[in-house]
């Protein structure tokens, strides 16, 4: 289903986009509490309003270096199947309007060395945007293997 | 009500004494209906509801909640004229009075929440009014007594407290009406319209507390006064006497009538006089006492400080030991010491959990409530057995369960046509069970045995595919503004619900929310929810420059480390950093394992100085000593479990907030300890996970 709001972020030069709906809200970023023995793409635990979530750092995930994070560096937390993650970008500002036609197929080398992260891409404007894959990108099949 | 300005102080006694009478009245109320039905008596019922309804009505009228009064009052006279004809009671009566109830209910949350109660509705007192069987007739002649009563009160007087008043005075007790100008001065010595209310209360029944704003001055040196109308027994000087109320601001408002003095006063109401007895031996048998969760967690505080000075008799033993002095005697009173300290600390713990069925018991009521509302016939199956739940639990679940009980009846049980051709008893069934879930987990379930969820129109709705999993269908539930249903009505609204249950589970009490659904067999949902909020009390420490904290029972002592004394063997390849050592102590060997390393933490400088200490934990009767930078302190801490698959690392057990609005893990060291005796010493650097990335700055 594609939502017609997407929240777009940016992590390194490349613009994202997750649908609004799962999103419970962008939080600024000062550290999180590392957790030892965590996924190394784990930047640790942050207290967004009483609830501990652990923060998910995308430039770790898809596989660029670290940078110091900024004023502009920010928590997007979504809520998926239950957990309530949060995703560290380097930059979340805008929503944008999106329509089923806009968006198309990854290029098959895209959709290979993304890791499943992505799962369409689209124009808007100017720009190109790459739409993530949630559930991939927090783990939800690992929550599957957990589970079991 | 906001013109009366220390009702604040009255407010949190008010507001606990009228939940408890009216839990009351609802448990009467539907003692009543069972009995209604069965053809059982209902006299006792009856009176012990007149009861709580009667110092409701008191209590709201000593705090000025006037539209619980009115309501209150009107369910009184409802009941009185139930009781001269003979202790009937209609079903539509049962109705009425639940509906009066529920108002009540709605009035005295509005005052908890500071906000100013809804005038009482009026369509509930015509109601209650033509209920009434004897009509105002016998009072007629009493029209003619005065009531000597200064305008300013009398025009506040609501027609029924009036004639309740003329009522009283017809039965031989007399109306007064004392005020009192509230003054700093005053206030000082302790004398306030809290004290003076109180004080009043304990010699006459007070109808009304009027307060009344006037110009600063002399008579009034807070710019206000209050009067206060009361029935009383007592001559004005007795009752100037017995409150040291000044004699001057005692007036009488009216005089029985001299022939009719005789009857005692008790006679007045058949209702309130009966056996009182019988509901003193009542309480006495329950045998159960109030107490505020507050004063039992100063009881936990006092045992925590015995706990931290036993800890300091356990070092001082240590250290007399260490000096070559036979401790073995005191050694073992210690350890009988320590046992009895635990023992005392979950009995305190115990004192706040509360029955399930406690928290349960006003579910019948709003099961009856739905089914009147939705004409479904459902019955209500409780088994829950003797299980407890923390209070602090408990008082957030319960809104849940109500919200899952409402949706049961009204959504998913069918109706009576729809389950007659599926084959069902037209009696739908909704069922309360629970199941404890290791020692710190409930697991609550609410079913139906309706239709089942209906996942193509909640996809519909949502704009959403068709879910396949029970999880998916939770998840859709569970969006903000989803119904299960078209359109919205009285008992379930529209969308809401299952958010907030999700809510309270899930984010509240840190606990899991599951639904499983059978097209045609019904829904059940599951509330996994922790036992108790837990509070600790922990050690915190610093290690690698991050802030960590144990729970203080894990930890068996705390010694000083000489980094010098502990000889680390040879180090395995790959092993970088030397973490597993041992030292002497009292002529054994202590194994000595480096927390940051175990953590597979880098090394890090501490942020204050390094003060090496070892924390030693016992495992299967061997001591370890892990090694932290420095000791930070002792404090208790509010245990939040970490849930989400990606924190089920060992060793880490939950997080806190130490005060600075971050998350501060908690370790189980006692994990790290047994995970280091599973890999033995094939593998020691193991324990550390390789590959971490640091942490941005």
């Amino acid at each position: 289903m594609i939502d017609t709001l997407h929240v777009v972020f940016r992590v390194g030069a490349t613009e994202y986009v997750i649908p609004a709906s799962p999103v419970l809200g962008m939080e600024s970023y000062d550290g999180a509490t590392p957790v030892p023995g965590a996924p190394a793409y784990l930047a640790g635990v942050i207290q967004v309003r009483g609830r501990i979530v652990p923060v998910i750092d995308l430039r770790v995930r898809f596989g660029l270096p670290p940078i110091p994070h900024s004023l502009d560096t920010r928590v997007v937390v979504v809520e998926h199947g239950g957990r309530v993650v949060g995703l560290l970008v380097d930059r979340a500002r805008e929503v944008i309007r999106l329509v089923r036609e806009q968006l198309e197929q990854p290029p098959a080398i895209v959709t290979m060395e993304s890791g499943g992260f992505v799962a369409a891409i689209a124009n808007v404007g100017p720009r190109m945007v790459m739409l993530v894959d949630l559930p991939s990108l927090i783990g939800a099949e690992e929550k599957q293997q957990h589970v079991q | 009500m906001s013109d009366t300005p220390d009702l604040s102080e009255f407010l949190d006694a008010y507001l606990g004494e009228a939940d408890e009478h009216l839990t009351n009245a609802n448990a009467q109320l539907l003692a009543i209906d069972t009995n209604l039905r069965s053809g059982a008596p209902v006299a006792r019922q009856v009176r012990e509801l007149f009861r709580a309804l009667h110092t409701i009505k008191g209590l709201s009228a000593m705090v000025g909640v006037d539209p619980i009064v009115a309501i209150a009052h009107r369910m009184e006279t409802v009941l009185r004229s139930s009781d001269r004809g003979g202790g009937h009671l209609t079903s539509e009566a049962v109705d009425l009075l639940l509906q009066g109830t529920r108002a009540i209910e709605l009035r005295v949350r509005a005052v908890r929440e500071h906000a100013s109660p809804p005038d009482a509705p009026r369509a509930l007192l015509d109601a209650l009014d033509a209920f009434e069987s004897e009509p105002r007739a016998q009072l007629a002649s009493t029209d003619l007594l005065p009531l000597a009563l200064d305008p300013r009160v009398a025009t506040k007087l609501a027609p029924f407290e009036h004639e309740e008043i003329l009522r009283a005075v017809l039965a031989g007790r007399r109306a007064i009406c004392v005020w009192f100008a509230p003054s700093t001065a005053l206030a000082s010595v302790g004398v306030t319209i809290r004290s003076v209310r109180e004080k009043l209360g304990s010699v006459a029944e007070i109808i009304k507390v009027v307060p009344i704003s006037m110009p600063e001055g002399d008579d009034a040196p807070g710019a206000m006064v209050f009067s206060l109308v009361a029935l009383t027994t007592l001559s004005d000087d007795e009752v100037a006497g017995r409150t040291e109320i000044e004699r001057r601001f005692v007036v009488c408002v009216a005089e029985p009538p001299a022939a009719e003095a005789e009857p005692a006063a008790a006679e007045a109401d058949p209702l309130m006089g009966a056996d009182d007895g019988d509901a003193l031996i009542d309480v006495r048998r329950s045998g159960v006492v109030r107490v505020e969760v507050s004063r039992l967690d100063q009881a936990l505080e006092h045992l925590s400080a015995l706990i931290i000075s036993r800890s300091r008799l356990l070092r001082e033993i240590t250290r007399l030991g260490e000096l070559g002095v036979d401790t073995r005697a005191l050694g073992a009173i210690a350890r009988e010491q320590s046992r009895q300290l635990k023992e005392l600390r979950a009995s305190i713990l115990g004192l706040r959990m509360v029955p399930l069925t406690e928290v349960l018991d006003r579910v019948p009521l709003i099961v009856r409530g739905v089914r009147r509302s939705t004409g479904k016939t459902a019955r209500l199956e409780v088994d829950v057995g003797r299980a407890e739940l923390d209070k602090a639990v408990a008082e957030r679940i319960f809104p849940a369960i109500v919200q899952l009980v409402r949706n049961a009846v009204d959504h998913g049980i069918e109706g009576r046509e729809a389950r007659l051709a599926a084959g069902k008893p037209d009696d739908g069934v909704v069922r309360i069970a629970c199941a404890a879930v290791g020692n710190a987990q409930l697991e609550l379930r609410v079913s139906d045995d309706g239709g089942g969820l209906d996942r193509a129109g909640l996809a519909r709705r949502a704009g959403a595919p068709i879910p396949e999993t029970d999880a998916a269908t939770l998840a859709l539930l569970c969006r903000r503004g989803i119904s299960t249903r078209d359109r919205a009505d009285a008992t379930s609204g529209r969308g809401m619900g299952m958010d907030i249950v999700r809510r309270i589970v899930v984010e509240q009490l840190g606990g899991e929310l599951s639904v499983h659904s059978e097209p045609g067999r019904g829904t059940t949902f599951a509330l996994r929810v922790p036992l108790t909020i837990s509070i600790v009390d922990a050690l915190t420490f610093e290690c690698s420059a991050q802030r960590f904290a144990v729970p203080l029972s894990a930890v068996d002592e705390i010694i000083e480390i000489d980094t010098l004394r502990v000889a680390y063997g040879p180090q395995r390849a790959g092993g970088a950093v030397e973490w597993a050592g041992v030292m002497e102590r009292r002529g054994a060997a202590l194994s000595v394992l480096r927390l940051d390393a175990a953590l597979g933490l880098g090394h890090r400088a501490a942020t204050g100085p390094m003060r090496p200490k070892g924390l030693i934990i016992r495992s299967d009767g061997e001591s370890f000593a892990f090694v932290v930078d420095r000791m930070l302190g002792q404090q208790e801490i509010v245990v939040r479990p970490l849930t989400d698959p990606l924190l089920a690392v060992p060793g880490v057990t939950g997080a806190t907030d130490l005060g600075d609005g971050k998350p501060t893990l908690i370790l189980d060291l006692l994990a790290l300890c047994v995970r280091h005796r599973g890999a033995g010493a094939r593998n020691m650097s193991g324990l550390g996970p390789a590959g971490r990335t640091e942490h941005r700055a």
